[in-house]
């Protein structure tokens, strides 16, 4: 029991002695990884915030359904609202009566006087009974909205036309350029530790080379490297995690919380920023592993 | 114990380092290895340990067959042997007691164990009281008496030593082969030991073979060399 348990914090104490022993190449590792870390914390708060504006966009996005003045019975109604829900891709359909209408319209207006001038109409009344329509995803829009337009009673549709379209879809792809990007450039931090951590175990060849002269298996030698490339990690995302925590809180006060206008809503600080961080972390981490693996591993080969 | 059969070796570079070797050791024998420089005398002890594979023939140690080894079951193959090097090859930063435990707890031995069997080879090569030294405060001498230590800490079957008395003088080299002989008698441990110090091999005479540009020229039994032109 007490051999497992020293087995099992050697590679740890082996690898925190590491870091030290060579303190100016693990700092040199470790900015590497602050670097990189530094650019995929932009990314990733842009690409969540623009998540959530694609979410928050197509949310509003609604297909307004105007039923023709010839379908006014209960049952029509009633029909084409079955109808409409049971339209693959639709989440939710809202009535709204010709009454609620009429009385949205003089809402529009603030001056009193006006609205006193549409009163008579409320008799005589102009609008049409109509569904709101959401749906689940707000790049099908238009297909809901032509298989909607299709069906009997319905006098008219309108869903804010191509640029919501349009709009929705330039988000998405942006978010998927954002995406490649951080990857790409975690194999570039992934290089810059194998690289800096190449050079930590050359200057401990000897060592290495003795530890299998005496018998030690591959994983044995290996261990202590990985451990330190896990702290150099560590070390380096310490940096980004402060920046993009303290800096987002700043930035999402600095902004009020939109960016433009109040239709880019900025995702709140918290718990926003612990999960970038939390991420940020666990990057470093990944990326200081796999570093040190693929060197330490370079080097075993080279010598039986 | 140790078997050669038809082997030999040649480097990517074309060097035909050892031709045909077939050669038996028994369990318990004192063999020396001599030869020139560029003779294969490393080459032998590189295929012996492992670090080389040979390009054609079998290398038998203790029943493994080690050309055919994974490189991960290597050092496994290592727990068998110990090898000493001229240079020692110690650890610099560890002190003379962590030197030999470490190849302890490299084979996961429980720490007792280590504490007891340390002081147990410290005291065979006479280096009682220097367990809290660091090796570059050792003399020559000292230093190769703490890497045979090492060498044998895990009780192996075969110790090799690759010019264990290269770097010394005269009466250390005898300190060391009286320790070598303690070795082989007293822990029945087999070895090899490749050296180049004729002086030494005629005073304490063991099983010799010679090997010359890759050949084995001469097997002597009775042991002694005696130089002809």
């Amino acid at each position: 029991m007490f051999n497992m348990i020293s087995r099992f914090f050697r590679p740890i104490k082996e690898g925190f002695y590491g870091v030290g022993r060579h303190a100016a190449m693990s700092i040199s590792s470790a900015s590497a990884v602050t670097i990189t870390l530094l650019i995929i914390s932009i990314f990733l708060i842009f690409s969540f915030n623009l998540q959530q504006f694609t979410k928050d966009v197509e949310q509003s996005v609604q297909i307004a359904v105007m039923i023709d003045y010839a379908y006014e019975e209960q049952s029509q109604m009633d029909k084409i609202g079955i109808d409409i829900g049971n339209i693959e891709g639709v989440s939710e359909v809202k009535f709204s009566s010709k009454e609620d209408e009429f009385q949205y319209y003089l809402d529009g207006f603030e001056d009193e006087a006006q609205k006193e001038v549409f009163e008579p109409f409320r008799e005589d009344n102009p609008m049409h009974n109509a569904y709101y329509v959401s749906v689940e995803d707000g790049s099908n829009l238009k297909v809901v909205a032509d298989q909607i337009a299709q069906i009997e009673g319905v006098d008219s549709i309108d869903y804010g036309g191509e640029s919501a379209v349009v709009l929705v879809n330039a988000l998405n792809s942006i978010r998927t350029g954002g995406g490649i990007l951080a990857g790409a450039l975690s194999l570039l931090a992934i290089f810059l530790i194998q690289n800096t951590i190449k050079l930590t175990i050359f200057a401990r060849s000897d060592e290495i080379a003795i530890m299998r002269n005496v018998g030690a298996k591959n994983g044995f030698i290996r261990s202590p490297f990985l451990i330190e490339g896990i702290i150099i990690g560590i070390l380096g995302s310490i940096i980004p995690i402060m920046l993009s925590v303290f800096g987002y809180i700043y930035l999402y006060r600095i902004m009020d919380g939109v960016i433009i206008s109040k239709m880019f809503v900025m995702i709140p600080p918290h718990p926003f920023v612990l999960k970038i961080g939390g991420i940020l972390l666990l990057i470093g981490m990944a990326v200081g592993l796999v570093g040190s693996f693929f060197s330490v591993n370079k080097y075993l080969r080279w010598k039986r | 114990m140790i078997e050669l059969i038809h082997a030999s070796k040649r480097y990517p570079n074309g060097v035909n380092a050892l031709n045909d070797i077939n050669l038996k050791i028994d369990q318990g024998e004192f063999v020396y290895i001599i030869g020139p420089t560029g003779s294969g005398k490393s080459t032998l002890i590189k295929l012996l340990d492992g670090e080389e594979i040979p390009s054609s023939g079998t290398v038998n140690v203790v029943g493994i067959n080690v050309g055919k080894l994974r490189h991960s079951k290597v050092p496994l193959y290592r727990r068998n042997i110990g090898v000493v090097f001229q240079d020692y090859r110690l650890l610099p930063r560890k002190t003379v007691f962590e030197n030999i435990a470490y190849a302890l707890e490299v084979i996961g031995m429980r720490k007792d164990m280590i504490r007891l069997r340390v002081r147990q080879v410290m005291n065979l090569v006479g280096l009682d009281d220097k367990g809290n030294s660091f090796p570059s405060e050792l003399s020559g001498g000292q230093q190769q008496r703490v890497a045979i230590a090492r060498a044998i800490a895990n009780k192996p079957k075969v110790l090799i030593a690759d010019e264990p008395t290269g770097n010394l003088d005269p009466a250390m080299s005898d300190e060391i082969m009286a320790l070598l002989q303690k070795i082989n008698r007293e822990e029945q441990t087999t070895i090899v030991m490749v050296t180049h110090d004729l002086p030494l091999v005629n005073k304490h005479k063991k099983r010799t073979i010679v090997l010359e540009e890759g050949h084995i020229v001469a097997d002597l039994q009775q042991g002694g060399y005696v130089q002809h032109d």
